[in-house]
């Protein structure tokens, strides 16, 4: 019973944390339905046990405890990535930047005939 | 001012035969991107210059003297404020080159490896108007010096890795090779954003599979030391180019 007291406040927390930034525009409202789905789906599946137990069932992995180890394994398999992708954005970025201030010192003229 | 060109028979390694002479019309500009090269740089700019119009220089951050030696052996220097790796430097010194007005860009590595008496050699089919990006290659009949058979054994692997995972003909000889020549034209649309290792893959799967862009190999010499050796690609990098790859594939 404890955990269902200390941790459903934080999903319920946070899920107004995430709409009401989606409603000040600074994430997009498909951004508030996934993390709606992630906390939405941990407040039920701590409410209620029983319902990781019988998703395990359907997945074949036994017991609900071991589902949810191994669908958080895949989901933060699936968000290192994600930072990977968006660190290689923001390096291509900086690229660009260096590139502008190096192209500026370019002299108009080449030094042969 | 005329420069001679030399040519290759691709397949039967023959000796090379002059064909003519050409127009100083043709700015030819040779790029290289340094990174701590001090020591290399101005022997291989000294080294190219009697075959080009300028050299151009990139020194991606070096921490050492590489702009400043650049700059004495004849060279126009630019400077990357930070290390981006030697794919972003190629990519600045193309617009760079582009900006000087060059007709025909050719890319040298700054280690001395590429032998410069063949940037005619790399740059003759586009002066002839017959390609439009040439790659060199050092599986054609002209034997690379000090090549090692685990180097020989580790281009031939990435050939497959880059038939497999990028789709570049198999009948290209060599996918590594660093020793390439672009026209203007080809320099402007050959989009390659590969920052760092992975940029050679990224050009060529850009360049052959364009429905546009003609291409061709032709052999160059390339001289292996001991030095060059130990900061060239290892065998490990393979995973890292790899990777750097995927990474591209979902960034755009």
């Amino acid at each position: 019973m404890l955990i269902q007291i200390v941790f459903v406040p934080i999903m319920l927390a946070a899920l107004f944390v995430t709409w009401r930034r989606a409603w000040q525009r600074v994430i997009r409202p498909g951004e508030a339905f996934v993390w709606t789905i992630v906390w939405g789906g941990a407040a039920i599946t701590i409410s209620l046990p029983m319902v990781s137990g019988r998703l395990a069932a359907v997945f074949g992995v036994g017991r609900g405890a071991d589902f949810i180890v191994y669908s958080s394994v895949a989901l933060l398999y699936l968000l290192v990535f994600r930072l990977f992708v968006d660190h290689v954005k923001v390096e291509r970025q900086l690229t660009l930047i260096v590139r502008r201030e190096a192209l500026r010192d370019l002299p108009v003229k080449s030094n042969q005939p | 001012m005329s420069i001679l060109f030399e040519r290759f028979d691709a397949h039967c390694g023959c000796a090379p035969q002059k064909f003519g002479t050409i127009s100083a019309n043709v700015k030819l500009v040779a790029i290289i991107p340094g990174y701590n090269e001090g020591q290399r740089i101005g022997d291989t700019v000294r080294g190219a210059l009697p075959h080009v119009h300028s050299v151009l220089v990139v020194d991606d951050g070096s921490p050492d003297d590489t702009a400043l030696q650049a700059k004495k052996a004849g060279a126009i220097v630019i400077r990357h404020c930070v290390n981006r790796g030697q794919g972003a430097a190629l990519r600045t010194g193309m617009e760079g080159a582009v900006a000087l007005g060059a007709d025909v860009i050719v890319q040298i590595d700054a280690d001395g490896q590429h032998d410069p008496s063949f940037i005619p050699t790399v740059a003759a089919p586009i002066v002839q108007g017959i390609a439009d990006v040439v790659f060199g290659s050092r599986f054609m009949g002209v034997e690379a010096e000090g090549m090692t058979q685990g180097r020989r054994l580790l281009l031939h692997a990435a050939r497959t890795f880059n038939a497999f995972a990028v789709g570049v003909p198999t009948h290209l000889t060599d996918p590594q090779s660093g020793y390439r020549a672009f026209s203007a034209a080809a320099a402007r649309v050959v989009d390659f954003r590969q920052d760092r290792m992975a940029h050679c893959s990224e050009i060529l799967r850009l360049v052959t599979r364009s429905k546009t862009l003609r291409w061709q190999e032709v052999p160059v010499r390339v001289r292996y030391t001991a030095d060059s050796m130990r900061k060239g690609q290892k065998p490990w990098d393979a995973a890292r180019i790899a990777w750097q790859l995927l990474m591209g594939a979902f960034t755009k």
